[in-house]
């Protein structure tokens, strides 16, 4: 510690202490300086060699200073050492004696512009004393062209400021959250085109407690001689929309619930499809159960007449032919779906027969089923005449045209709301409409060229259409407090009878039967006949 | 009408084309942005460009980014590009966590010496040139079948090599690293090129590529 010695102010105990510590931190190092400062700068000025002021400035920075510490010293002190301005490094390679005159034995072999130039390379930029083919090995090494600068924006770039990860589940769940489109100006929460006249009150309020609030499930159903049957849990009820009476056709076996209800087309029978996959049938006038048809796995989610057959769509996907008047019932299996089947609709003609699934999947398939039974137990499999995916969501709405045999429109679930018409025939979409919400059931008017509509969260509405247009001609709003699920068109074709979560059934009139074709029916033609001016619930 | 058809197309100025040449990296870099899924793909929409559909971003912090904050990334590039100054752009994806470069899209933007003849030389119809964009354009959504892919969440980064001399607002954009990939575990493809009569750009994608 030749430079404390030399310095008679240090204090002995500093001095002592620097001594017992060999491994040198950098706030002792930094002590030292201080403590050493005084005693190369005398010596500089003692020099004879004239000082430029810029040398002197150098040397109070601190670059000369460690000339004045030992060896194991100023391997430290390099670090501390900030490399000099670009254009010192020029000035004092100008003077270079001076360095080497100041400098103490031990750093002789370092030069200073070699270290500066080494760190500049570090930094790198480009130095005019470093080796060039150095500079341009390490050019081609790190990809930094000669000359030029590699330049990026100071802010990071904004992270996504959506998810991606629960796309898909918003994606769904986006419909819950929608915003009442159109939103209404009237307080009565209807719109009705000016033409017509649609009353947004319904005619009757029945009460329907624990009614299932499910989609799949098709629990309505209105037959052609005036009942409406309505499934409540295990129980089927029959009200009779003559005399207002209510009977109950039995209940589901324990530990099931009815899943399904549809009236025979001339209204003397009734399908009641059940939750463990059987299929039931009554007799509608006595009120006693005729047979049970078993063999499906699931719930029989929906049920459709033509005659005798009894169709039945089930939650393995697969539609099965009933024929109710043979002991083997199962007289043909449609496989097309590879979800629920929800939707299922003969074409009044029997010639065609539409269903719609939870896989989103719209079939058509021919309605013939072969006379010759099948040997053994296998049945007759039917091929789908056409296929169509145009919906994204459940296709529980299924309804064929009254008036144009050939015309088929189906409505999709919450992700898709949106109307298809389809030409049974060709196979073509003839129509599209999106709807705000969950499309629960469509049908044609039977006396009108429109469409009527039941959708479920969030307008919980009825909608009607015009046809081909599709231009929205009423609407109910909130027609139940919950979604609207079921719905069934009265024989006379005026009445709409709607089922819903909120336990209640709701009968509105949206047509008027048309006095001409009123005396045209009494006429009589063949099916579905109505006794007109039967239907009065009031 | 001929001289007039004739004025028209030679009517590329350097303006002219460095407006193309910003534009066409603003839809590249919202390609690649897309197709690299480095953002969500909800948030692209479909916007006709070039004859053909182009996805660009939605997401309004990035739009930002990209370019409505004056003076942000492509308001400067297109600067930098008017004043000659800027000879690479650089798209890196990096790995979120990591951040390892995992692929660098290199546009090289040079300046074309005019020919010397240039008095009857009829400029490159501007058809011409969008089609040749058209097939950059392609050729980056292409380049997906073969680039690997990549799992983890991804961050972007734009570099700019500038010339030393190129003006740099302050405090805006910084010296910074090069992001390069070691050459050891990286694989270059050489990408279509287009060029306007001023500017030529080519393409190159450097992505990780470890056996």
């Amino acid at each position: 510690m030749a430079s404390a010695q030399k310095t008679p102010k240090t204090p002995s105990h500093r001095r002592v202490r620097s001594e017992v510590k060999t491994p040198l931190t950098p706030s002792l190092l930094s002590a030292l300086n201080t403590v050493s400062l005084e005693s190369p700068i005398k010596r500089a000025t003692s020099s004879s060699i004239p000082l430029s002021d810029a040398f002197q400035r150098q040397a109070s920075g601190g670059v000369i200073r460690k000339g004045g510490v030992e060896s194991r010293l100023d391997v430290v002190t390099l670090d501390y050492v900030p490399p000099p301005p670009k254009s010192e490094v020029k000035r004092s390679r100008s003077t270079p004696v001076i360095n080497l005159a100041e400098r103490d034995r031990f750093i002789t072999s370092r030069d200073h512009t070699l270290e500066v130039s080494a760190t500049l390379d570090q930094m790198s930029l480009n130095v005019p004393s470093g080796s060039p083919t150095h500079t341009a090995r390490l050019a081609a090494a790190t990809g930094v062209p000669i000359n030029r600068r590699i330049l990026g924006y100071h802010l990071p770039p904004p992270s996504a400021s959506s998810d991606t990860t629960l796309a898909l589940q918003r994606e769904f769940a986006r419909p819950l959250y929608a915003n009442r489109p159109g939103a209404i100006a009237t307080s009565t929460g209807a719109t009705t085109n000016k033409t017509r006249k649609i009353s947004t009150q319904p005619e009757r309020v029945l009460d329907a407690p624990g009614m299932v609030d499910d989609f799949y499930l098709n629990l309505l159903s209105w037959s052609s001689s005036n009942c409406v049957a309505v499934a409540l849990e295990a129980s089927t009820y029959i009200w009779k929309a003559d005399t207002g009476a209510v009977v109950q056709m039995g209940e589901a076996p324990a530990g099931t619930y009815v899943s399904s209800v549809s009236f025979s087309n001339d209204g003397a029978f009734l399908g009641i499809g059940l939750g463990t996959g059987e299929v039931e049938l009554w007799d509608v006038e006595r009120g006693v159960k005729l047979r049970t048809m078993a063999g499906h796995q699931a719930q029989v989610a929906v049920l459709s007449w033509w005659q005798h057959l009894l169709s039945s769509g089930c939650g393995d996907g697969s539609v099965w032919h009933h024929d109710v008047r043979v002991p083997r019932h199962k007289v043909m299996e449609l496989l097309g779906h590879n979800g629920e089947v929800c939707g299922l609709q003969w074409r009044k003609d029997g010639e065609l027969i539409a269903s719609g699934g939870n896989d989103n999947v719209v079939n058509i398939w021919d309605g013939r089923v072969g006379d010759a039974p099948i040997a053994g137990d296998a049945v007759a499999t039917g091929n789908a005449k056409w296929t169509k995916r145009n919906h994204t969501a459940a296709v529980k709405a299924l309804a064929w045209s009254p008036w144009q045999p050939n015309l088929l429109a189906s409505g999709g679930g919450t992700n898709d709301a949106t109307i298809n018409v389809w030409n049974s025939t060709t196979g073509a979409r003839l129509h599209t409409q999106t709807t705000p919400s969950q499309i629960t059931s469509v049908h044609f008017a039977p006396h009108r060229k429109e469409l009527l509509t039941t959708h479920g969260y969030p307008t919980n509405a009825i909608g009607v259409w015009s046809y081909p247009g599709l231009e929205r001609v009423a609407e109910i709003r909130d027609a139940h407090d919950s979604r609207v699920l079921f719905s069934a068109v009265s024989p006379a074709g005026d009445m709409v009878v709607t089922g819903a979560g909120d336990e209640s059934l709701k009968f509105w009139k949206i047509w008027d039967i048309p006095t001409a074709d009123k005396s045209r029916k009494v006429s009589g033609r063949g099916e579905g006949v109505t006794k007109s001016g039967v239907l009065s619930i009031r | 009408m001929a001289p007039k058809q004739a004025t028209r197309n030679k009517a590329i100025t350097l303006k002219g084309s460095t407006a193309l040449v910003t534009e066409f990296f603003k839809y590249a870099v919202n390609t690649i942005l897309f197709q690299r899924e480095v953002y969500p793909g909800d948030d692209f929409n479909m916007v006709k460009k070039y004859g053909q559909v182009v996805l660009v971003t939605q997401d309004l912090a990035l739009e930002n980014y990209l370019e409505n904050v004056a003076a942000r990334i492509l308001q400067q590039v297109q600067k930098w590009i008017l004043t000659g100054s800027v000879t690479q752009l650089v798209l890196a994806i990096l790995a979120k966590d990591t951040r390892t470069t995992l692929e660098r899209w290199v546009f090289d933007i040079k300046l074309v010496e005019p020919p010397a003849d240039s008095k009857d030389a009829t400029g490159k119809p501007e058809a011409e040139i969008q089609s040749e964009i058209r097939a950059i354009l392609k050729q980056i959504v292409s380049m997906v079948t073969f680039l690997p892919v990549m799992q983890e969440e991804k961050v972007f980064n734009i570099l700019a090599y500038t010339s030393e001399s190129a003006d740099v607002p302050a405090g805006e954009w910084v010296d910074t690293d090069p992001l390069a990939i070691e050459a050891s575990k990286s694989q270059q493809v050489k990408m279509r090129s287009f060029s306007t009569d001023i500017h030529r750009i080519e393409a190159m994608v450097a992505y990780r590529y470890e056996e």
